[in-house]
């Protein structure tokens, strides 16, 4: 393990003073953060991290760095489950072969994560970790039902994304946890999906965006999942708009209803990108327009859908 | 994308020709040299905290356990420094107008959320950082009004008592019977435009690092500015240090975009710390103080008027500003420079008999606005090209006919705004018509009104617009200020090894000058491009400078560099002509070879400079001449650089998004020295207007707080955002000065703005809203709509 002290000689570098380890085992790191007693925090790829440190909104004691751990930077099939681990980059996860085949709805997403140099850095749990209400790799974790693995010294933790999406910037993991990988289970190859999002420039942080899948059984939509971020302090999973979908025919009055619902139910911030107004006004847009793909996709018709 | 080709003969030989930047290698390679690539052994740190109050006493400052954090030097508030230099006055011959006195850091008083209230000197960024966070400020918070129509009622709360007011700035320009031509008017449109604050977000944040030589008793400053000049004459008065122990140097520069031509707080407090101290002092600002601290742009409130005749005529035009100036008026430009030129500028390209514009320019809460690339004209021309597409909608007529009748022709010029700007001769029309033409324009209307019976929200606009350039010493580039802005120097030095050296008071911080001005010299003196070193950027290389700004730096600079070749050139000549023996009239010099038609003696430059400084005795010596010159060019009156822009928009009916389709640009820049770097300029400004028109807001709360303090939340173009640009580039009449340029380096910023917003506006017209705020994003279409309750109905989808 080497370990250093940055000790400020020079340069104009702005954070607060913090120990600096790089640990070869995930052992080995969970041992570091169980000693730093909640003062220190995991870095992988630093895209959201490192600007609140510069900003001393966050003063770590010392800063775990996992990027040289062993088998942390792998998108593997385990049983009907995609598991990505800690240091998988969003480059990765956008052109992974698994994730376009069994998760074709995250390898939509992931084309509207940021651009290239953050998505060759950033990784997908440190984004899961970070829990921005308005990033892509919460939202599709918690709409597919995906479980978050922590690891600590006192061993290993399967967290519900339903239970680990606590606040705004907030996740329930202990002090001394960390997220060692996320297991989402695969969609059946028969699923429709559909992922719509706005930006004011593509790749930024999503005024709204909408997700949904959904498969086909006999004419009517059946086991319809849909997500949601950037219209709450979460990323959403809404039951309220899969009761309307489920086992019903996709058509314009449908997907009016779901407009309508959408705009009854939302909560969304007003913020000096976009009022509370528009968002709702847009999750309708994205709404309709991410339902038509996926009932599409799922085999069908298009005319149902457009009015 | 060059479409206008002249026949090489008639040109000379660099200048018209697309070289490549000469500064690009040490730039690409990362081998440039900025600020803060200089660390001097023992250079200090400086940390500031800023206030996080709009308006605010000052009661108390306690630095706590800040002088414990190891590697702390010193801490500082004003009382410690105020007897160690006096502050900057921007002063200006303006009626009314009150100079605020401009300090390094906040003095009784804090005025905007941002301005430096305390340094921390230390021997790392780091170590002042952590000290930072054991001061605390104790304030009274004041009252304060935030918006700038509430800072010019007469009741609200003053920022600087000693004005007695908040209108700092008030300026009137009035020709002919203005109410009388509303009366005639057969249409009349209106409308109260608003292009929000922005700042220019150069990619080299602002940097400082002052040297004191104690041997010398002198002070040198490394600064990120586009004006070193300025600075050392100001700060000259301001340390009481002479010239000669106090030199300002911008080494590689950044990007300014204006913003990096004024003298700063941060400025000041380097120097006057480096001398204390008596040790380098350096301030690097990070992107957060660049964002909340560096001098911001526009925020003028226009509510304009246009009268027209039935057959499309512009008679008369009426407008009232309001310009929100922020805390404190700029030195040197003071907060007449944008305030001012939007009134001043208003009538634009146009024949406008009949005028009146007022503009109030108010003090408030936010930091101080400057330059920034365009100033005044951005929003000026937003308010009139809007006006302009709004009478020919009015009247039922095409915007490019419309135009077409009001644009001043050729015959017309020179032509007297009705706020006394003198327009000579420039393409006016021609560029409506090239704009016209690379575009298409009738087959682009054809595509746009196909799409628009599939329901597709598209549109299309035009912005037409002219500057005033390279401005002698007729006029100030800010109105009433005092200082010289309308000479520059040009020194040009053959050496004893043939080398030649040209120094110059223009500062260049990414206009390839280092380029341009070689390439002229190198027509003018006959020399080769690579045996010329380009300096500038030093207060210590010509007796007084003011920088680059303006559009200035090609006319001025480029002036200046054609006198003092033609001077070098006579000496070489006249030195050739004893040497070699033939008439000085036989004799000429190309590629650094001196040829004469009566022989075939050539003799190269370097060999001739050898024999004027090396070989004693081998010219007499009441013939011997040194190979130098010094010029200094005054154009006196400016030149009107003039440009169409076109643009096509198409919105999402359902999410408002607005993607740029077409974009054309056609200008008129006279004769044009190097048009790669031309293209640059046009492509870069263009990309700063779109960000304007579509992105790019300040935002201050009703607390008075900066909520866009960072690049998620100020949001400028990006690759994705820029669309291809087309570029017509248009020779006419060459304008009456040294080299026949007019400056360029603005008006992208001018035209894009209007341009986008006129296609936006044509794009939305079916709906019955016109956009009257820029940027206009999604949510301000979705807020017109909603206004016009459109947005609740069921939304047509395209298929």
């Amino acid at each position: 393990m080497a370990s250093l002290r940055y000790d400020g000689i020079s340069g104009t570098m702005k954070p607060a003073q913090f120990d600096y380890a790089v640990p070869n085992t995930v052992e080995e790191a969970a041992r570091l953060l169980a000693e730093s007693n909640g003062d220190g925090k995991i870095i992988a790829g630093g895209q959201s991290l490192m600007p609140m440190i510069n900003f001393r909104l966050v003063k770590p004691s010392i800063l775990i760095d996992v990027n040289r751990i062993a088998g942390l930077n792998r998108i593997e099939l385990v049983g009907k489950r995609v598991r990505i681990g800690a240091t998988v980059r969003h480059h990765q996860t956008a052109s992974d072969p698994l994730i376009a085949k069994h998760l074709p709805v995250v390898h939509d997403a992931m084309q509207h994560v940021a651009h290239v140099t953050v998505r060759n850095r950033g990784t997908f749990c440190g984004s899961v970790a970070h829990a921005d209400p308005a990033a892509e790799m919460p939202m599709v974790t918690r709409f597919l039902d995906g479980t978050i693995i922590a690891l600590s010294i006192r061993g290993e933790r399967r967290i519900p994304a339903a239970d680990f999406f606590v606040g705004s910037l907030v996740n329930s993991l202990e002090p001394d946890e960390m997220v060692l990988a996320v297991e989402i289970d695969v969609m059946p190859d028969e699923a429709g999906w559909g992922f719509e999002e706005f930006a004011k420039r593509h790749g930024d942080f999503a005024l709204a965006a909408f997700a949904a899948t959904l498969r086909m059984d006999n004419g009517r939509a059946r086991d319809v999942r849909i997500g949601m971020m950037g219209v709450g302090e979460v990323p959403l999973r809404l039951p309220e708009i899969e009761e309307i979908l489920e086992e019903t025919e996709l058509s314009q009055a449908v997907l009016q209803a779901v407009a309508e619902k959408l705009n009854d139910i939302l909560t969304p911030n007003t913020d000096i990108h976009a009022s509370a107004d528009y968002r709702r006004h847009l999750s309708g847009v994205l709404a309709k327009r991410a339902l038509r793909s996926a009932w599409v996709r799922a085999g069908g018709r298009k005319e149902a859908t457009n009015g | 994308m060059t479409d206008h080709q002249h026949p090489a003969e008639l040109r000379p030989k660099m200048v018209g020709t697309r070289v490549k930047r000469t500064e690009d290698p040490r730039l690409l390679a990362g081998m440039g040299q900025y600020v803060d690539d200089m660390s001097p052994a023992g250079t200090l740190h400086v940390a500031l905290r800023r206030s996080d109050q709009p308006h605010a006493r000052i009661l108390k400052i306690d630095v706590g356990e800040a002088f414990s954090v190891p590697g702390v030097v010193a801490i500082y508030d004003i009382s410690d420094i105020e007897g160690e230099i006096k502050p900057a006055i921007p002063t200006s011959r303006l009626p009314g107008y009150y100079a605020t006195p401009n300090w390094p850091l906040a003095r009784g008083k804090v005025r905007y959320v941002g301005e430096p209230v305390v340094a921390v000197v230390a021997e790392s960024r780091y170590a002042a950082e952590d000290a930072l966070e054991h001061i605390n400020i104790q304030y009274d918070p004041l009252p304060f009004a935030i918006r700038q129509v509430d800072a010019v009622k007469d009741d609200a709360p003053l920022l600087h008592e000693e004005a007695g007011t908040n209108t700092i700035i008030r300026r009137e320009f009035k020709r002919g019977d203005v109410d009388a031509a509303f009366e005639e008017a057969a249409v009349i449109v209106k409308g109260r435009f608003r292009m929000t604050r922005k700042t220019a977000v150069a990619m080299e944040n602002r940097s400082y690092l002052a040297e004191w030589d104690g041997r010398k008793q002198s002070l040198t400053l490394h600064t990120s500015s586009g004006s070193p000049g300025i600075i050392r004459d100001v700060l000259s008065s301001c340390l009481d240090l002479p010239g000669t122990r106090l030199r300002v140097v911008a080494p590689d520069v950044g990007g300014s975009f204006g913003a990096k031509g004024s003298l700063y707080p941060e400025e000041m407090l380097v120097c006057v710390l480096a001398r204390k101290l008596k040790r380098p002092v350096k301030f690097i600002s990070d992107r957060l103080e660049d964002l909340s601290a560096t001098s911001q742009a526009f925020d003028e409130l226009i509510e304009a008027e246009l009268a027209v005749t039935s057959n499309g005529m512009l008679i008369g035009l009426k407008a009232d500003v309001i310009g929100d100036v922020g805390a404190y008026s700029i030195y040197p430009w003071t907060a007449a420079l944008e305030t001012v030129q939007v009134v001043s500028f208003l009538p634009g390209p146009y024949r406008m008999e009949h005028y009146r514009g007022r503009i109030r320019g108010v003090l408030t809460p936010k930091p101080p606005t400057g330059p920034y690339r365009g100033v005044g004209r951005p929003s000026s021309t937003f308010a009139m090209e809007r006006l302009v597409e709004m009478a020919a909608r009015e009247l039922n007529m095409d915007p490019v006919e419309f135009r077409r009748k009001n644009l001043v022709r050729a015959e017309e010029f020179p032509y007297r705004t009705a706020s006394g700007i003198i327009w000579d001769k420039s393409a006016f029309q021609e560029c409506l018509e090239g704009a016209c033409e690379k575009a298409d324009y009738a087959a682009l209307v054809r595509q746009r009104d196909a799409a628009r019976r599939e329901g597709r929200w598209v549109g299309i606009g035009l912005a037409s617009y002219a500057e005033l350039t390279g401005i002698g010493s007729r006029i100030s580039v800010a109105p009433g200020m005092p200082i010289n802005t309308g000479t520059e120097t040009s020194k040009i030095e053959i050496d004893a090894t043939g080398a030649i050296t040209a120094s110059f008071g223009i500062s260049s911080h990414g206009q390839g000058l280092e380029t341009t001005l070689a390439q002229v010299i190198v027509d003018e003196l006959g020399c080769k491009l690579e045996d010329i070193q380009v300096r500038h950027g030093d207060s210590a290389l010509v007796p007084m400078s003011s920088g680059t700004y303006a559009s200035r730096s090609a006319v001025l600079g480029g002036g200046a560099a054609t006198l003092a070749a033609r001077v070098v050139k006579g000496k070489v000549l006249r030195a050739a002509a004893f040497l070699m023996e033939q008439n000085v009239d036989d004799l000429d010099i190309r590629d650094g070879i001196i040829a004469s038609r009566q022989s075939n003696l050539t003799m190269t430059l370097k060999e001739v400079a050898s024999a004027v400084y090396t070989q004693m005795g081998r010219i007499p010596r009441e013939q011997r001449e040194d190979l130098t010159a010094s010029e200094t060019y005054d154009p006196y009156l400016g030149t009107a650089c003039s440009s169409t822009h076109l643009a096509m928009v198409e919105i999402d009916p359902e999410t408002y998004g607005v993607e740029i389709r077409r974009y054309v640009v056609a200008e008129d820049c006279g004769k044009i020295i190097n048009p790669m770097i031309v293209d640059g300029q046009v492509h870069g400004a263009v990309a700063q207007g779109i960000g304007a028109a579509l992105l790019e807001e300040i935002i201050h709360d009703d607390n008075g707080q900066a909520v866009a303090a960072s690049l998620a939340d100020y949001l400028v173009p990006v690759a994705g955002t820029v669309p291809n640009i087309s570029i017509v580039h248009i020779e006419a009449d060459l304008p009456n000065n040294v080299g026949g340029f007019r400056g360029m380096g603005e008006g992208g910023t001018i035209g894009a703005p209007a341009a986008i917003a006129n296609a936006v506006s044509d794009a939305l017209a079916h709906l019955g809203v016109s956009v009257e705020t820029l940027p206009i994003t999604p949510e301000r279409i979705f807020q017109l709509l909603r206004d016009k309750a459109l947005a609740g109905q069921p939304i047509q989808t395209p298929t």
